[in-house]
């Protein structure tokens, strides 16, 4: 009898020791395949970097003060210095893969440094460091292309006394523009979804008569729960893009129309669960609130609604997790166009869509999307770090 | 003003099909305590609710006859219940502070009533925890939160939540069913206290209790009221049978 409670006991212990195992071995996997592939690419460049390369033409007027200063000695060997110039070029690859010679040092007195730029008069450039050079041309012989290298490119510029022009870009490949996107439909999101959310589950909870109709409307919400996102996002493409473009000065999907369509998928998330929590408040302080001569008003917004707030908050963070992760619906809602310089009103994606839209390119690029993952994962922490601090402030006042 | 708070005449109480209370009449005089008592479920807290109203909050409680305050039949329906409640407070049988600071339990009701100043709410604070007996114990945490504080302080606490109403009737279900004979004691000897100034209505299954605190005792049975009379005619000369053997433990 004793023996057989015994194994029992083992096995239900084997089990869930067993279950919880997998789960963080699986979790820990997962990281580790983020990290591992995307934390080469991660540096503060990307972070703060635009998507979209630019293009500068340079060029140079007649008198010019070469800079001939000698080499620093903290240059590597790797890097293609000339002294007239005051410039440093080194081969490296881009984000891509593919063979760039960027700059690595540029003197003050470079002449570099104060160019007039060719496609716009009025305009002076100046080159600086982190700058891709992909070509110099020159008045009396053949061009320094990137495929010569970086050797050939500061020999040839060390020869001459003049050129052209010089065509060089800025590092492209940032995902500044999805990071602020992210953050702007978290915030319009919620800032939609939360109120509506929140207000709905107290009326259903709190205010509403239990009929038939709070019954239609509990069991609504719960079907809106399990349909998958990707057809919010065709309701989002028939419904909120059209609206948006009507009624805004938007002229195609948007960050709003996006808001509004995770807006819609949030709601049954955000209703049931601050209705999970409007519950489990004790009817103890409900009726000693009344009896205190509070109204139903009071009672509601004094009282029960400070008690669910843990619970409210904890919604708040599954509704960004679930904001973050879109990425089905929002293809339609908002498109999949990669931009840097993000309004409202405009195309612009998110991080996840960003990944989506990397990992459809030919060839994929898994690397960059592991490191735009690394971004997410840790927006994520910081989102709920602050969430917990939050709440933590809240019921410290309240508990 | 008139000398009788509550006037009772013939209150039937249905939860559904279920009758709770039988035609009750009952006066309940000022600045006295009347105990309630009688077997589980005989409805005495059922009765209680009825003085504010508290029965509103249940579905399916229906009442038939009267309940006077102050002359006027609270159920009436242009009757304010919120203004009913401010003038009849209510202790529970569990202590039942809100999960705020001790200040702002006090402050809740007042606030709800409008109040914003701060010198009147701290004023009201200050007072009501030193007619309950509690100011020198918290003074210095008054706004640490309520739930650190023990049971019996709690429940002291939910009485200066009520007396900041300042209230002219206090009801209370069981008050000191949930504590230990020290903190019962200091309640009751509250009560002794606040009867000078309120009329208090105290459910309790002690017949010590109600013996050591009350003036007129009423003892329920199935609903219906079966005596009410002073407490000393109640435990040493009851006319009922039914309450001399309830209240010598023949049964119940
Ligand atoms: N909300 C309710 N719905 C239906 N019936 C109820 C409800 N509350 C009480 N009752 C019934 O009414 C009767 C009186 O209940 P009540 O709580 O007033 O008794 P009581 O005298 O206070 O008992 P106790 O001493 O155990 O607290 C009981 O039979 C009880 O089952
Ligand atoms: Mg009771």
């Amino acid at each position: 009898m004793s023996n057989k409670r015994i194994r029992i006991d083992r096995f239900y212990q084997f089990m869930t020791y067993s279950a919880a195992s997998i789960a963080v071995i699986i979790l820990s996997m997962i990281i580790i395949f983020v990290i591992s592939n995307g934390s080469g690419l991660l540096n503060f460049g990307l972070v703060v970097n635009d998507y979209h390369a630019k293009f500068y033409n340079g060029g140079i007027d007649n008198n010019i003060t070469f800079s001939q200063t000698e080499r620093p000695e903290s240059l590597t060997s790797e890097i293609y210095y000339s002294e007239k110039w005051g410039i440093g070029l080194i081969e490296e690859e881009n984000r891509e893969g593919n063979t760039i010679i960027s700059v690595e040092y540029i003197d003050i007195d470079s002449p570099l440094r104060n160019m007039r730029d060719k496609n716009n008069d009025n305009n002076s450039l100046s080159l600086s460091e982190g700058s891709i050079v992909s070509s110099i041309k020159f008045y009396d012989k053949n061009s320094a292309l990137t495929i010569h290298g970086a050797e050939h490119m500061i020999n040839e510029l060390d020869t001459s006394d003049d050129f052209r022009e010089i065509v060089y870009s800025s590092l492209g490949g940032g995902v500044r523009g999805s990071i602020i996107t992210t953050l702007y439909i978290i915030g319009l999101t919620l800032l939609i979804a939360l109120p509506i959310g929140i207000f709905t589950a107290i009326y259903i909870n709190e205010f509403a008569k239990k009929n038939r109709v709070t019954s239609l409307i509990r069991s609504m919400i719960e079907v809106l729960t399990g349909v998958p996102s990707i057809i919010f996002g065709l309701m989002g493409l028939a419904v909120f893009v059209p609206l948006t473009v009507k009624y805004t000065q938007a002229d195609s999907a948007n960050l709003l129309s996006g808001s509004l369509t995770l807006a819609v998928i949030l709601l049954p998330i955000i209703i049931r669960s601050t209705e999970e929590s409007l519950k489990v408040v004790p009817d103890d302080f409900r009726t000693a609130s009344l009896a205190l001569g509070a109204n139903h008003t009071q009672t509601t917004f004094k009282v029960v609604l400070p008690s669910a707030l843990p619970g409210i908050m904890t919604a708040t963070l599954l509704a960004i997790g679930r904001i973050i992760g879109e990425s089905a619906a929002l293809i339609f809602a908002i498109g999949t166009a990669i931009k840097d310089d993000i309004s409202i009103f405009g195309k612009s994606t998110t991080l996840s869509v960003h990944i989506w839209s990397l990992m459809t390119d030919e060839p994929a690029n898994i690397e960059l999307a592991s490191t735009i993952a690394i971004i997410i994962l840790i927006i994520v922490l910081v989102l709920n770090l602050i969430v917990k601090l939050i709440a933590k402030r809240f019921t410290k006042n309240f508990g | 003003m008139e000398n009788t708070v509550f006037t009772i005449n013939n209150l039937n109480l249905y939860y559904d099909q279920f009758q709770a209370l039988y035609g009750i009449d009952m006066k309940i005089k000022r600045n006295e305590v009347t105990a309630l008592i009688g077997p589980s479920g005989c409805g005495k807290s059922t009765f209680l609710r009825c003085l504010n109203r508290m029965n509103d909050l249940i579905e399916g409680c229906n009442i038939t006859g009267e309940v006077k305050f102050n002359e006027k039949d609270v159920y009436m329906n242009s009757y304010d219940v919120i203004n009913l409640r401010t003038k009849v407070g209510m202790v529970f049988q569990k202590p039942n502070p809100f999960p705020m600071s001790i200040y702002d339990n006090i402050a809740y009701g007042p606030r709800c009533q409008g109040i914003k100043d701060k010198k009147v709410l701290d004023d009201i604070v200050k007072k009501s925890l030193t007619k309950a007996a509690l100011y020198d114990e918290v003074q210095d945490r008054i706004k640490g939160s309520a739930m650190s504080l023990s049971g019996g302080q709690q429940q002291r606490l939910c009485i200066a939540r009520a007396i900041a109403m300042e209230p002219e009737v206090i009801l209370m279900d069981e008050p000191t069913s949930a504590l230990d004979p020290i903190a019962t004691l200091k309640i009751e000897e509250l009560i002794n206290d606040l009867k000078k100034n309120y009329t208090i209505i105290i459910v309790t299954h002690s017949m010590q209790q109600a013996a050591r605190i009350s003036d007129k005792t009423a003892f329920f049975l199935m609903g219906v009221l079966i005596e009410n009379d002073s407490t000393n005619k109640i435990f040493t000369q009851p006319k009922n049978k039914k309450t001399e053997d309830y209240i010598t433990g023949r049964f119940g």
